[in-house]
């Protein structure tokens, strides 16, 4: 197993595109979830303009358990770095044809497919890591009072968040396998959400609890938007395991596909 | 002598076109073999299976007298079609990671290098080569782990006639070694040249196969000139003149079964004429090649 992630990682390590990509991603996801602070005084300072004013301490953006929702729900809008990033990798197995070089080496269709999936796994962790660290630091930061309790509450957002990087990065490797092109993968890639959106308003009423089967819906239900609480409505504060195991559905059925597809191709 | 690879009634279409048929083919351990045929008579299709790229749509092939799997395959070597790399690695990156996949050591690595004269480039960019360099160092990953077979797809595709050169050299040096080498090719004194054994393909038919040593068997053909002025007339007389023609200058006797050159000379020379140009003609694998496909062609107008 983790030899077959080397050989992916070797593929990778030397790829100049892979440290820009990656690079943007973790620098634009560290800066964009710590500086939720000065954004709030920047909304301050304008509403202070119109005449109103906000007061930024009422609202506990930083605050141990908060944080954990507020950034890991944040932190999902940028996954799609990552996907992209996964979808370069398979299509240019493809467009180089080094695919088939490494199967008639001697790698098997399913050990090429693993040590992909083994990669999209490294990268979900690391994600987790990287908002788990500044989570934690901008908590210490800002929380008024540290209190154990309160840190170690809410943290089943992590496995959550976790899922829903890994299911997305499994939807880009099952598309990248399909369509073999790197330009127009991502370009459905990133066009995926809004054609879910334009069946899902065609849908019949009476069908309306289908929804929440759909794949990206059901990858963005794992981790609720939580803002709505700072104006002072209920939320879903927890990661319901309905969700959970649609998610884990899509997770097996995103790469079941893409096997398959790999199986029966000629190379 | 043991099979190192075997087919039985391969076959593949790719929608309705046949590219392999009823394939059977048999490689025996330390032969070199071609696999000669014209562009688009299946050779890389049938290759392509033996290694696992392709899905047979029926028919079976083995490896080492067993059924074929990815651990078989990391014991031969091939280059199918054009040599395959990641452009952005340097030509050793590449090659440590062909030595991941197929389990090969470091220390293989530079001593393949040193096979294929590539040591000076190893730490360039793949995309940076020449088409005869990335030829050599797809020589050079075919030989990492040290395969027991050597499959090689047209490896002198491309190149200027001192890369073919090359090529041959690195071939004949390998066979020398006693690997088994599968080559295949459409260029025919290639073929003659390195090879002990081949087939011929075409429309995805095997038409024939065999050692190319009996190649240039069978009747022979003699050029004769001599200055009698009846000589085609007594040439018709020798009892092992089987036909005659005129071309150019020279008279071409061909030869009926079990006679050769030195009985036309010696019935010329009881004769009294003393031959001034007289020259058995070896029959090239190309004759042959062509003798062959022609047969072909008849043979199915006649159907």
């Amino acid at each position: 197993m983790l030899h077959l992630l080397r050989i992916d990682l070797k593929k990778l390590t030397s790829y100049r595109t892979f440290w820009v990509v990656c690079g943007l991603y973790f620098l634009t996801l560290a800066f964009t979830t710590a500086s939720g602070m000065e954004f709030l005084k920047w909304l301050a300072s304008k509403g202070t303009q119109f005449g109103t004013t906000l007061n930024i301490n009422r609202i506990p953006l930083y605050h141990f358990p908060d944080v954990w929702q507020n950034l890991v729900f944040i932190s999902g809008f940028f996954k799609i770095v990552l996907a992209i990033m996964v979808v370069i990798s398979i299509t240019n197995e493809f467009t180089y044809r080094t695919i088939r070089q490494n199967i008639i080496d001697g790698l098997s269709r399913w050990q090429f497919l693993q040590s992909k999936i083994l990669t999209n796994l490294l990268l979900s962790l690391m994600s987790v890591v990287m908002v788990f660290i500044i989570g934690l630091v901008t908590g210490l930061i800002y929380s008024p009072e540290i209190n154990l309790g309160y840190i170690f509450t809410d943290l089943e957002f992590f496995p959550a968040y976790f899922l829903e990087v890994f299911a997305f990065l499994s939807y880009a490797l099952m598309l990248g396998l399909l369509v073999q092109r790197s330009g127009l993968t991502i370009i459905i890639l990133m066009l995926s959400h809004m054609i879910e959106a334009i069946i899902k308003v065609n849908i019949p009423d009476r069908a309306e609890f289908l929804k929440v089967f759909f794949p990206m819906e059901s990858i963005s239900n794992l981790v609720p938007m939580p803002f709505a609480r700072y104006a002072f409505q209920e939320i879903q504060d927890y990661v319901s395991l309905g969700s959970v195991a649609i998610a884990l559905v899509w997770i097996f059925l995103f790469n079941y596909f893409g096997y398959r597809k790999l199986q029966k191709s000629d190379i | 002598m043991e099979t190192v690879l075997s087919t039985q009634k391969l076959t593949k279409n790719f929608g309705r076109l046949r590219a392999v048929n009823q394939l059977d083919l048999e490689v025996k351990r330390g032969q070199v073999f071609g696999m000669l045929g014209p562009n688009g008579s299946g050779k890389t299709t049938t290759l392509g299976m033996l290694m696992g790229v392709v899905n047979p749509s029926s028919g079976s092939f083995s490896l080492f007298g067993q059924a074929a799997t990815n651990e078989l395959r990391k014991k031969i070597g091939a280059v199918l079609e054009h040599p395959i790399f990641y452009p952005y690695l340097s030509g050793q990156k590449n090659l440590e990671l062909t030595a991941m996949i197929k389990g090969a050591t470091a220390d293989q690595i530079t001593k393949v290098l040193h096979v294929v004269e590539l040591t000076d480039r190893q730490e360039d960019k793949y995309r940076t080569y020449s088409l005869g360099m990335k030829q050599r160092l797809a020589i050079a990953s075919a030989l990492l782990s040290d395969p027991v077979v050597l499959i090689l797809d047209e490896p002198t595709n491309g190149l200027d006639p001192m890369g073919i050169a090359e090529i041959r050299q690195i071939i004949k040096k390998i066979a020398a070694d006693g690997k088994t080498i599968i080559l295949a090719s459409h260029l025919l004194d290639e073929v003659q040249k390195v090879c002990s054994h081949f087939a011929i393909l075409r429309k995805g038919n095997l038409v024939h196969s065999g050692p190319v040593d009996e190649v240039g068997k069978g009747e022979e053909t003699v050029e004769v000139l001599a200055y009698h002025d009846d000589l085609s007339v007594l040439l018709q007389e020798f009892s092992g003149t089987q036909s005659l023609v005129k071309e150019n200058v020279n008279y071409v006797v061909k030869m009926k079964d079990g006679f050769h050159s030195q009985d036309l000379n010696r019935f010329l020379f009881e004769k009294g004429i003393v031959a001034s140009h007289l020259v058995t003609q070896k029959k090239s694998l190309e004759k042959q090649f062509l003798e062959i496909l022609a047969e072909e062609e008849s043979k199915k107008q006649k159907v």
